[in-house]
């Protein structure tokens, strides 16, 4: 059963994915995402995380990341995602044909790419609401659409938020201050269902997550999946993916991914352990 | 009344090499093209109804040499008057202190209630300096409003000297953007048991703008509650100054008072200068101050980014939210509205 607004019904809010998305439908068809060789440095040069790094995921799949502890994973998530302090010294990343490298942050969210934080920052003294429908009516701007009005949004937040249980009183208080580590991490699939990005890079997830909280988690996350759009799902464990079911699981170690294979082999690598296959 | 040349005033200014000016050197700051250092400024005072208002003579409730030019050069002293038990509906509205010298003395008689706004913003190159007393009798309350926007080249000293009878409650609520220099101090004398304060206040700088925030509490009472916290952001070649203290007396058992200066940093050519103290000669008191002086966190601001917001607002945004805190008390809607679409004005 689909808990959560389809791409279709966000037609009703004045939400779609609109000209960008429209313009760029035929070249979702190949590849939306494609790393080559790419490497990446941080602390001015001193340490080299990704080197050699190459990853294609087509509209439509779900791919996972795994590796264990200081593999890169979260390092390739903020490369994607154009933050400050990682220097790409060689290497390319095309999403839908452009060259996202050359992005700044925000033009990759106008873009589409959403990234759910590992640990999603505190902002004091700006309510939830506020923040989310800021940001929603910005990239709708950036793209040429027609902004929401405050009570439209309100109808869509309040959808959104009954479907993932959250209280709307956790609306009001400035986004993610007080909140438990699993209400953190509910609140990014929350904006993850309001902002309906094209393109969702999620790291680690999973952690800190009752089982029913991952449940509602794992239910938001299949309801974006779509033809259109691609996600890369980064994590440790395996438990994430009995919920959601990527179409391929690669292995990140030594700054490359060293092994790749099908849903099923996420079960493999939990029995067996990182070490068989990064070594 | 006394009749001094402009250079001779200026000399008579406080500078650098004394403790509580040193880092807001009126004397330099000040020249004899600015208009207003040997003359009188009438305020324009706009009385809500049963409030009165008479020239008189000074009390004297201040000391120093700032309200003590502001004496002489003020041919009358405004008295202002809330008779006993009133309630005051709409604000008392004070204006037009720009360009000269003024005296003004507020009584709040036994509990009865007032609420001040006051603006101190002018033309260009003035020179301004007021001198503020204020009696809190026995269970009134006070909420003063205070908001600063002068030109870059302006000068001005606001100082107000608040006394406070038991059971009085003052609320101050300052915002500044500065001037070539701008000192807003407030000196409280808490005279009696169970007083309430707080003194709050937001400063915010481009440019060469220089703002001072200095404040004073004496707590000779028994159970009181002081709270204030300021809040500044700089950017430019701007300066910012906080100095606080709280004197607690051996009597004042029982006190509760907290002090807060927090800066942020939006450009690495400000500086900010921040003296927070605690004096205290009561065994049986919560005291605390605090200072932070940092920049806007980058974390957050790619996490903003991240969402599609771009970097300006962003930043507006975060700036706005860390200097509405200081407004976050004020109950009066319109009043806080007025102060926050300001600052909006200024982040924009």
């Amino acid at each position: 059963m689909q808990a959560f607004p389809k791409l279709s019904e966000a037609w009703e809010f004045g939400i779609n994915l609109g000209k960008h998305d429209e313009t760029l439908q035929s070249k979702d068809e190949a590849l939306m995402l494609k790393i080559n060789n790419l490497s990446v440095v941080v602390n001015n040069g001193e340490a080299t995380i990704l080197s050699g790094f190459n990853l294609d995921v087509p509209a439509g799949e779900v791919h996972a990341i795994m590796g264990p502890n200081g593999a890169g994973k979260s390092t390739l998530s903020y490369v994607l995602t154009g933050r400050d302090g990682y220097d790409v010294t060689e290497g390319s990343v095309t999403y839908r044909d452009e060259n996202l490298l050359d992005m700044e942050p925000e033009e990759r969210a106008v873009a589409g790419l959403f990234l759910s934080f590992q640990y999603p920052l505190e902002i004091p003294g700006v309510p939830t609401l506020t923040f989310l429908r800021t940001a929603l009516n910005a990239q709708l701007r950036a793209r040429g659409q027609e902004e929401l009005s405050a009570p439209d949004f309100m109808k869509r937040a309040r959808s959104v938020a009954k479907e993932l249980r959250i209280k709307p009183d956790m609306l009001k208080r400035p986004l993610n201050v007080g909140f438990s580590g699993g209400e953190k991490k509910r609140m990014e699939i929350f904006q993850m269902l309001l902002l309906e990005p094209a393109f969702i890079v999620m790291d680690e997830t999973d952690s800190g997550l009752d089982i029913d909280a991952l449940r509602v988690v794992a239910d938001g996350v299949n309801a974006l999946r779509s033809p259109e759009r691609g996600m890369l799902i980064i994590t440790h464990y395996q438990r994430l993916l009995d919920y959601i079911v990527p179409n391929k699981v690669h292995v990140l170690a030594g700054g490359k991914i060293a092994v790749s294979g099908d849903a099923d082999f996420a079960r493999t690598l939990e029995a067996d352990g990182y070490d068989t296959y990064a070594a | 009344m006394i009749h001094m040349q402009p250079d001779a005033v200026i000399s008579h200014f406080p500078h650098k090499r004394m403790e509580a000016w040193k880092w807001t050197d009126l004397r330099m700051s000040v020249s004899e093209e600015h208009m207003g250092l040997t003359r009188a400024v009438t305020p324009r005072l706009t009385l809500p109804d049963g409030v009165s208002c008479s020239p008189g003579n000074r009390h004297h409730g201040s000391s120093g040499v700032m309200p003590t030019l502001a004496a002489g050069f003020a041919p009358v002293c405004w008295n202002i008057r809330v008779p006993t038990g009133l309630n005051v509906q709409g604000p008392l509205r004070i204006d037009n202190l720009s360009g000269g010298h003024a005296c003004m003395f507020i009584r709040v008689d036994k509990g009865a209630s007032l609420d001040i706004e006051e603006y101190h913003q002018g033309p260009d190159r003035r020179f301004s300096n007021m001198d503020l007393q204020v009696h809190l009798a026995e269970g009134s309350r006070l909420r003063r409003v205070v908001v600063q926007n002068d030109p870059g080249n302006a000068v001005r000293v606001a100082t107000a000297c608040i006394a406070a009878e038991k059971h009085s409650i003052l609320e101050q609520y300052m915002l500044s953007f500065g001037g070539a220099l701008s000192r807003l101090e407030t000196r409280l004398y808490s005279e009696g048991e169970g007083i309430e304060a707080t003194m709050n206040g937001a400063y915010l700088l481009d440019g060469r703008r220089h703002t001072d925030m200095t404040g004073h509490v004496e707590i000779a009472g028994s159970h009181c509650t002081v709270r204030q916290s300021v809040k500044g952001v700089v950017t430019d070649k701007s300066r910012g100054v906080f100095q606080g203290k709280f004197h607690v007396k051996q009597a004042a058992q029982h006190t509760d008072a907290r002090m807060r200066h927090d800066a942020l940093m939006l450009s690495d050519t400000t500086e900010v200068r921040a003296r927070p103290e605690l004096e205290i000669y009561a065994d049986d008191v919560a005291c605390a101050h605090g200072n932070t002086i940092g920049a806007l966190d980058e974390n957050v601001l790619f996490y903003m980014r991240q969402r599609g917001i771009p970097q300006a607002r962003s930043r507006s945004m975060l700036t706005e939210a860390f200097v509405a805190e200081a407004f976050d008390d004020l109950d009066d809607a319109a009043s806080k509205q007025s102060l926050l679409t300001r600052v909006q004005e200024w982040l924009a």
